[in-house]
């Protein structure tokens, strides 16, 4: 299967992500827990219209544009949106992508965030400090339909208010929390990190 | 950098990051067989090797009154050497065992047999699998010819049926159960025969509820149907098996209604679980130690054979027999002929090419005879008076323990060799502080046969030493003493060298360089070969190329509830312990689960008046113990079920050594008990 990307031919099996072809950036996309399509970082055009590359299916023929002005645009933006609400101090690939793209979260006006939240500590092995929490959803997949089919966590709310917690806000160990710690390892901003990263 | 979990048999791949004399954090790469996913023990657990509870010097002491004192690694190695030769001088080689671990490196095991076979002269070899999956490992050899799982791990996501026997998957294997539930959920059927309603059952599509020890019964009873239904696989028991038409005659008595009175699960159930397992082209077999702790563990493993067999199930992708093995090496502890009766590979002590062929690769004759297995080298003291005990806790592991400590207690000389005080440690004479997974490099080999490097990331502490170190330095002075060859190895990778040509046709192709990557699964006879996923395609390793069914009868428990014992007790693992405890009660696992609850069925407890949390003594006719009561549906009425992990409060205090006849395998899995009110 052929198809152009940004003007070059490249050749694909079937069945593959234009993710695997086109060099974007990608924050929810997890090939484990199956988390794709949320965070529109990687949204390419393709013959025209704009599609999520981490959940769109390369197909014979299809002209690809993954660094318009548009979508370098609208990456900026996104990022400092994330940066406004949220503290990427533990996400360094994300400070990257912010240089990448110039990001400057300052032209905006203040927004009612999540950076205050105190971490949640409730267990003996990690802490969930959603203030550094992006909404990228891999945790709620990880701990659910992706790996563990235990559902401990899950996503509240819409918008800007939307986050992950238990059912039910409960403490994890009052939850099917086994403490696997997957969600930990597919976390990409350190709102999920084990306790021993904590004491000096 | 990348090593292997030292927990259980999944073999999951891990990255700790170490920092300070501390695990900071750790991460799985996405390779096989994890592909990135950890259960809370390989993701919190592995700080065991900083506890303060290490063992940092040689210790000895001159009898069992006399307080330890420290020693110099010469002055150990000599001590202990000397004793062994003392007593192998005055009672020969019969007198002496040494027991390596499954959960030291396929090299160390290697090492610990060969001291033991071709310096000492003893057969009296064995390990903690006799504990766990002898009685697997009887039956699946004298049918199959192997003992492993015949199916890999990623077969589970092209299977269409599991039928899980007597697996707590969700604590014991976690990584698997997330497997195995996942393929569930994409619209696989699940079955599961438990007593217990376990995660595997919450997950189930069939949950049968067996009375404990009953699952023989209930197996023979669906074989019977399958053959009454006519849903058997005709055409493969024809080309595959022998012995079809005698163990068919053995069925008579299994019907459905007397499997419904002995096993409590209605016929209908049992019909369709049966339908179920023979109709699905590929049903896999999943089992674990609820099949094999019982007196009649082997006939149980056995019926499972039967049963795959009957039906087509084995040498098939997505199917098979796989018994889910419990220590990270298990496996390659069985390769590496820690067993009484084979040698590395699985050849027989008894076989005389076998024996020439050691002979010839050792440089010295060996004993024909067969030795002990652990458990009988138990009883077998003071028969026995020296046993050179590696990385093992059998105060806390091994049945009826106060039967076992008189018997330790007697044991003239007790050589351990460990990275942690235990419960056994107080028994010896000589302690050898070894060191852990994190300080040493070797291989363990998975539950399906998946050979895996382990990486050495920090020195070990204190004057520790890699436990193949250690065997080799005491092999030298048995060598010396005894003039006979002991080879010195350099490191490791030499000591598997020596593997790969001792065994070439199963090991021969597994070099380190290849295994850089990611493991290689064995057999792997020569180096560009893949290394073999499904087993037994073709033919079965038996002589005649079949696989052979034997009738495997019913016979209830070894203790059954009387009137002053009214419960059935079983034993178990729970999702944050290990085995003894030694390792996972001095990691941070300890804060999530700290001491021993007992479950309770909400309707016993209500009889007794027991209140969930209330302290009670369990009490069997060896002994009690104290504990919180837990009280929960995942028990049924009549048992209760505690975990084995709290050396403070054993539970196997508890149970029972009767044992299976074929394998000596204990029947953890039912004693009977009493409740009592703690006042």
């Amino acid at each position: 299967m052929r198809l152009r990307v940004d003007g070059k031919e490249v050749e694909v099996q079937e069945g593959a992500l234009l993710l695997q072809v086109a060099p974007v950036p990608t924050l929810c996309h997890h090939p484990h827990t199956e988390t794709k399509g949320l965070c529109r970082l990687c949204l390419v055009e393709v013959n025209g219209r704009l599609h999520p590359a981490c959940a769109t299916l390369a197909q014979e023929g299809m002209e690809v544009k993954t660094e318009t002005e548009a979508l370098r645009r609208l990456r900026k933006t996104l990022l400092e949106w994330l940066a406004l609400t949220t503290d990427l101090s533990q996400a360094p690939e994300l400070l990257s992508l912010m240089e990448r793209y110039g990001a400057e979260p300052a032209r905006w006006p203040e927004v009612a965030g999540r950076k205050e939240r105190e971490a949640l500590k409730d267990n003996p092995f990690f802490l969930r400090d959603y203030a550094k929490c992006v909404n990228c959803r891999r945790c709620v997949d990880a701990c659910g339909d992706g790996i563990m089919g235990v559902y401990a966590l899950t996503l509240e709310d819409r918008g800007l208010l939307a986050h992950p917690t238990t059912p039910l806000g409960r403490p994890l160990p009052e939850t099917p929390c086994v403490f696997c710690g997957n969600c930990v390892q597919v976390c990409p901003t350190g709102a999920l990190r084990p306790l021993t990263l904590e004491v000096a | 950098m990348r090593t292997t979990c030292p927990y259980c048999g999944v073999g999951c791949q891990v990255e700790p990051e170490v920092q300070g004399g501390r695990v900071v954090r750790v991460l799985a790469p996405d390779i096989p067989p994890n592909h990135g996913a950890l259960c809370v023990k390989g993701r919190f657990g592995l700080d065991f090797p900083f506890s303060g509870k290490r063992l940092l010097y040689p210790m000895v002491r001159e009898s069992r009154d006399a307080p330890f004192r420290r020693a110099t690694w010469e002055e150990a190695l000599d001590f202990a050497a000397e004793k062994l030769l003392e007593v192998l001088r005055r009672k020969g080689p019969e007198a002496i065992a040494v027991f390596p671990s499954a959960k030291t490196t396929n090299e160390e095991v290697y090492l610990a047999q060969k001291l033991a076979r071709a310096l000492l002269g003893t057969h009296n070899v064995d390990h903690c699998s006799r504990l766990c999956h002898s009685s697997s490992t009887a039956a699946l050899s004298r049918s199959l010819g192997g003992a492993s799982m015949t199916n890999p791990i990623e077969d589970i996501w092209k299977t269409d049926l599991f039928l899980v026997v007597g697996s707590n998957t969700t604590e014991t294997h976690p990584v698997i159960a997330a497997m195995i539930k996942k393929r569930v959920r994409q619209g696989a059927r699940m079955i599961v025969v438990d007593p217990r309603y376990t995660g595997m059952a919450e997950a189930a599509t069939l949950w049968l509820r067996v009375r404990p020890g009953t699952d023989l019964f209930l197996l023979n009873a669906m074989a019977r149907y399958v053959l009454e239904a006519g849903l058997w696989d005709r055409a493969y028991v024809e080309a595959r098996t022998e012995g079809f038409a005698e163990w068919r005659a053995s069925l008579e008595e299994y019907t459905l209604e007397r499997a419904e009175a002995v096993t409590g699960v209605e016929r209908e159930k049992i019909a369709l679980a049966a339908r179920l397992y023979a109709t699905t082209e590929r049903a896999g077999a999943y089992w674990a130690m609820g099949v094999t702790q019982h007196t009649k563990g082997t006939a149980t493993a056995q019926a499972l054979v039967n049963l795959a067999l009957l039906t087509g199930k084995v040498g098939k992708e997505g199917a098979g027999l796989n018994p889910l093995r419990g220590q990270n090496n298990v496996q390659g502890a069985g390769d590496m002929g820690a067993l009484p009766d084979v040698y590395p590979g699985y050849l027989k002590v008894a076989d005389e090419a076998a024996r020439k062929r050691f002979e010839a690769l050792w440089g010295v004759p060996l004993n024909p005879k067969p030795g002990l297995r652990m458990t009988e080298v138990f009883a077998a003291i003071p028969e026995v008076e020296a046993i050179y005990l590696i990385g093992e806790d059998p105060v806390t592991s091994e049945p009826y323990q106060d039967h076992l400590k008189a018997k330790l207690s007697a044991l003239p000389f007790l050589l351990v060799q460990d990275i942690l005080e235990n419960e056994t440690t107080p028994f010896a004479h000589v302690i050898l502080p070894a060191a852990s997974f994190l300080e040493k490099e070797g291989t363990f080999t998975n539950t399906d046969r998946r050979v895996q490097r382990v990486r050495k990331l920090l020195d070990p502490p204190g004057e520790a030493r890699p436990d193949w170190w250690i065997t080799q330095e005491l092999g030298k002075r048995l060598a010396r003493a005894l003039d006979r060859p002991w080879r010195e190895y350099p490191g490791p990778e030499a000591i598997w060298e020596e593997v790969r040509q001792a065994i070439p046709e199963l090991m021969g192709g597994i070099s380190y360089a290849r295994l850089e990557a990611e493991g290689v699964r064995w057999p792997c006879p020569f180096e560009d070969h893949p290394g073999e996923a499904v087993l037994f395609r073709e033919r079965f390793n038996t002589p005649s190329g079949r696989a052979r069914f034997f009738p495997a009868p019913y016979t209830p428990p070894a203790e059954p509830p009387s009137e002053e014992y009214p419960f059935t007790l079983s034993t178990g693992r729970v999702l944050f312990h290990w085995h003894g405890g030694t390792l996972s009660r001095n990691s941070r696992l300890k804060e999530a689960y700290p001491e021993l609850k007992v479950e309770v069925n909400p309707k016993d407890a209500e009889r007794l008046g027991l209140q969930d949390g209330e302290p009670i003594y369990v009490v069997s006719r060896r002994g009690r113990i104290r504990a919180r009561a837990w009280v929960t549906e995942r028990t049924p009425e009549g048992v209760v079920y505690a975990p084995f992990h709290f050396a403070e409060v054993p539970a196997n205090r508890l149970t029972l050594d009767a044992l299976d006849p074929v394998s000596r395998i204990p029947e953890y899995k039912v004693s009977a008990v009493r409740l009592e009110k703690v006042d």
